[in-house]
């Protein structure tokens, strides 16, 4: 079980870390955008596509990196008490909080998925196993949700994204429970 | 008996909504007492307005308030809500159109295929630009980026203008922090209500429709468990709704172009328009080509634009 | 269950989840969503959350908070400051009190090129603490100092905190950053005469630098000067075509980030270590920010969704009978007490929202509470037991200052922070004047 655990935390770190060190380059990506943004403003025409773009590499910058983040500790805890806490004490209470975090971004990766069969154009209630259909190729794509902007682009490119960030957020979150029953079992992490 | 309560959620925002929406509401909550209350949304506040529809299909919102082009609904119909270019010249058009012209139909049939009922539709204002800098010519329009609805957008790209889609009570701020240079979204009533005429300087008389389509629609699950006679209730006041705005948009455009002190008013000539109004017709072919519905439907606006014209005046003047 | 009941029930399930050191996005964003379960099932309960994330998306001027914060760490990480931290030390030090004092004049440079308070702390503990401790200053109130100084990061412009007020209250952003301006340099010199008093009444505090180590050449001490420059340059390449319309609000802010980015480049710091320390942590504090805002978005969607305006109208104009200037007052007070238990930034997303339209229907102006609301935000990042400002400290300090120093070193700060408050509330010129001078007409 312990050994099952150890490859579970080293996958998964692995994946988000590599994950989360390509994202963080899209801090320039952005910045590209942005200063296309101004300077096809100033010269030329403004471009359709800029402030839109921008919100979609946002979005994955956020969400991608957010496993990632959780890696290096960068998301604040309120630590009035939790400060003070051993090691064994912080381990025993997260066991517990992080189970209330997961179910946090199980219903946003539930809302993700009814969005996303949203923008393939599936409008009932059983989302995940029309997506699972899909990529098994034994449901059809519908109409294809557009934004409604004049750029138009498809809208199910960034959900997707989302579905993966949230799906990986909670990959991690899983991680960070096996190490503290890891710490608990007293090994050191 | 358990008291009926419905989330209603509009496109437009607070200050707007204090005249097309609230007061109908407010009716609809007195009348119908301990049976049914409507609790009222503004844009964006429990979902954003481009899942406005989902959420109405799925039933986080019971029943909306919008045209079709905004929230992006997934029909064939939706390009003609809004502001569907020079479809139409004044606001009765509207009414005409959907009770005499076969429009309800259509929008029935194809809101029913989606889930959801379409109640009905009423007009609003015409479409006016309202930008920081003036438009005296087409050239003017060369660059300047505006909030507007997608497919006036789509149609007004051909003359140099550059759409932008943000959500709509982020409109005023984004002309001040300049991700705006102007709005293409509404008459000189809704500039100066909710604000934009604080942020703009100039309004331009030349108007690219006469008339927003817009509509009450509802989740068709939470329709058909209402009892026949607060259905009936609900239309009432949904029909209250578009008469109050047929004259507050009416008498409010004339007062605010003669009276109102903020906007300059200026003109292109009509002479130069008339290119405008000529691409218009051909992006109404274009529109058609795409789909049997959408062809059903420009007929119905080339009839209708045909009928006007030979009733001649007051109907048409040209 | 009467909404009141409800919305308390969220509030204190909300409080006791923070208590228990769950990460603050997680503990916000699971009351949330069960809350919109509990409340709405399976009509939309489960699509809340999700709704909040295509929110956020929308919200635009958001774009610019990786902008400023990776300003923020590649001034902090490329020591560009050091030479900024020179300049005063060499001017200042022959005052009583003069290195804190120049510290403060630092600590206004450096908000004037990024957003956030964060840039600041990093400085002020790595580069200014170390100096001014071996200087023989007070240990207690040097690091009143450098927290007091780098909450000005808020209020000068260009500001995070006033971004976001801006979204919330759908005010211009020019107008709340010119707002900052004179309250934020107002703050400095209250913060500047405080220490000077300080120090004239008790010489052993801040005591005169020693003068071999500030009597340099005339001509080698106005090149010093030339340090002050490079903030100057940054700020107005970012501001001046912002305020006069040539470019947006975000793409301002992407261009202060290369603009800063470049001056490393230029400088000759923008080391391997630097660059990849910069990318990191941006990373790392844009998922902070945006994840708790996710969260607080969907929690006020909630509350939004359960008529929390109108309950608070109705709570402080008619059950209270309170008159407008009551009203101003308790909210602020409202805030500092909120402030010392909850996430600032979840603060503003959830509890804004139910004050702002209140504020508005009071006659209030709207920009002028924005700067009431950014300093009173200062406040509360400082106020222990809960503040960011606080957190930061406790992990930049050296071991000497103790969590005991940090805490008593705010009290004298957040007084004077607490009468600049005063002064803006009873003269609002101070704030409205320039932005009306500047964009008048
Ligand atoms: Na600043
Ligand atoms: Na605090």
């Amino acid at each position: 079980m312990r050994g099952l655990m150890r490859g579970y935390i080293r996958v998964a770190d692995a994946v988000n870390y590599r994950l989360g060190r390509i994202v963080m380059y899209g801090i320039f990506v952005l910045m590209g955008v942005l200063l296309w943004s101004s300077i096809s403003k100033t010269f030329f025409l403004p471009s359709l596509w800029t402030l839109e773009m921008a919100q979609f590499i946002m979005v994955g910058y956020y969400i991608l990196g957010g496993p990632y983040s959780l890696q290096l500790g960068s998301n604040v805890r309120m630590d009035l008490l939790y400060g003070e806490w051993s090691l064994r004490r912080k381990a025993w209470v997260d066991l517990f909080t992080v189970l209330l975090l997961i179910f946090y971004l199980g219903v946003l990766l539930y809302g993700a998925i009814s969005s996303t069969a949203y923008s393939l154009g599936y409008w009932k209630d059983a989302p995940v196993s029309y997506l699972f259909g899909v990529l098994t190729g034994t449901e059809e794509v519908g109409r294809l949700e557009q934004s409604s902007s004049a750029w138009r682009p498809y809208m199910w490119p960034i959900k997707v994204v989302m579905i993966v960030g949230f799906f990986l957020m909670i990959v991690q979150c899983l991680s960070e429970f096996c190490k503290d029953v890891l710490r608990l079992k007293g090994e050191v992490i | 008996q358990n008291k009926i309560t419905w989330r209603l959620q509009t496109y437009a925002g607070a200050a707007l909504a204090e005249h097309v929406l609230d007061p109908a509401i407010k009716m609809f909550n007195q009348i119908a007492g301990d049976r049914m209350q409507i609790e009222t949304y503004y844009a964006d506040q429990i979902v954003p307005t481009g899942e406005l529809f989902q959420a109405m299909q799925r039933g986080t919102i019971d029943a909306v308030q919008s045209d079709d082009d905004s929230m992006a609904s997934p029909t064939e119909v939706t390009v003609f809500g809004g502001y569907f270019p020079f479809g139409s010249r004044y606001s009765l058009d509207v009414p005409v159109l959907f009770n005499q012209y076969g429009l309800n139909e259509i929008w029935a049939e194809e809101y029913a295929k989606v889930g959801v009922k379409h109640i009905s539709a009423g007009a609003w204002d015409p479409c006016h630009f309202a930008t920081k800098d003036p438009i005296n010519s087409l050239e003017d329009m060369k660059g300047k980026r505006i909030f507007t609805f997608p497919t006036a957008g789509r149609f007004l790209s051909q003359f140099g203008v550059v759409p932008v889609n943000l959500p709509w009570e982020d409109i005023e701020v984004a002309v001040q922090t300049g991700e705006l240079d102007g709005i293409a979204w509404s008459g000189i009533t809704e500039d100066y209500t909710v604000g934009w005429a604080d942020v703009t300087n100039y309004f331009l008389t030349n108007n690219i429709s006469g008339a927003w389509i817009g509509h009450f629609f509802a989740n068709m699950e939470r329709w058909n468990e209402l009892p026949e006679d607060l259905k009936m209730l609900f239309e009432v006041c949904c029909q209250q709704s578009h008469y109050y705005r047929q004259h507050w948009y009416w008498g409010g455009e004339a007062r605010l172009r003669v009276h109102g002190e903020k906007l300059k008013l200026t003109t292109i000539p009509d002479a130069e328009w008339a290119t405008v109004e000529s691409a218009a017709r051909e992006f109404w072919e274009e529109i058609a080509a795409e789909s049997d519905v959408k062809r059903r439907v420009v007929d119905i606006f080339k009839q209708y634009n045909t009928d006007m014209e030979k009733a001649g005046r007051p109907y048409r003047y040209t | 269950m009467s909404y009141e009941l409800i919305a308390t029930l969220m509030f204190s399930t909300m409080m006791l989840m923070l208590l228990t050191g769950q990460r603050v996005f997680g503990a916000i964003g699971f009351v949330a969503v069960v809350a919109a379960l509990l409340l709405w099932g399976d009509r939309g309960g489960f699509d809340i959350g999700f709704s909040a994330a295509m929110k956020l998306m929308k919200w635009y001027p958001l774009l610019t908070l990786p902008m400023f914060i990776f300003m923020g760490y590649v001034l902090s990480e490329s020591r560009i400051a050091d030479d900024l931290y020179k300049m005063f030390h060499v001017w200042m030090g022959g005052l009583r009190g003069g290195l804190a004092i120049g510290t403060i004049g630092l600590m206004v440079l450096i908000s004037a090129m990024n957003g956030l308070s964060v840039a600041g702390m990093a400085i002020g503990a790595t580069i200014a603490l170390p100096e001014l401790l071996k200087r023989g200053y007070d240990k207690r109130m040097v690091t009143g100092v450098i927290q007091a100084g780098s909450s000005l990061g808020i209020l000068v412009p260009p500001s995070v905190v006033l971004v976001l007020y801006a979204m919330i209250a759908r005010q211009p952003v020019g107008q709340l950053w010119l707002a900052g301006v004179v309250p934020g340099l107002l703050m400095a010199a209250m913060f500047i005469a405080y220490i000077a008093l300080r120090c004239r009444l008790n010489p052993a505090l801040g005591p005169v630098l020693d003068p071999a180590e500030r009597d340099l050449p005339r001509a080698e001490k106005l090149r010093l000067l030339r340090a002050g420059i490079l903030p100057l340059v940054i700020f107005a390449v970012m501001m001046v075509p912002f305020i006069n319309g040539w470019t947006s609000l975000v793409e301002s802010s992407a261009i202060g980030a290369i603009a800063a980015f470049l001056a490393a480049v230029m400088k000759g710091r923008m080391t391997r270590e630097v660059f990849e320390n910069s990318v990191r942590n941006t990373l790392g504090i844009t998922c902070m920010f945006m994840w708790i805002i996710l969260a607080a978005l969907a929690f006020g969607a909630v509350f939004d969704g359960l008529g929390a305006v109108k309950a608070i109208e109705s709570l402080f104009t008619e059950k209270l009978g309170l008159s407008p200037w009551m009203i101003l007052i308790l909210m602020q007070l409202s805030f500092i007490v909120m402030g010392t238990f909850l996430d600032d930034t979840a603060m503003l997303v959830i509890v804004a929202p139910l004050y702002v339209p209140l504020v508005g229907a009071l006659g209030f102006d709207l920009i002028w509470y924005g700067i009431l609301y950014t300093i009173t935000t200062q406040i509360a990042y400082m106020t222990p037991p809960f503040g960011y400002n606080l957190f930061l400290m406790r992990a930049m300090a050296p071991p000497e200052i103790t969590l005991r120093d940090i805490y008593a070193s705010i009290t004298p700060f957040v007084l004077v922070m607490i009468a600049a408050l005063t002064m803006v509330m009873v003269f609002p010129g101070i704030a409205t004047w320039l932005p009306t001078y500047v964009y008048g007409n």
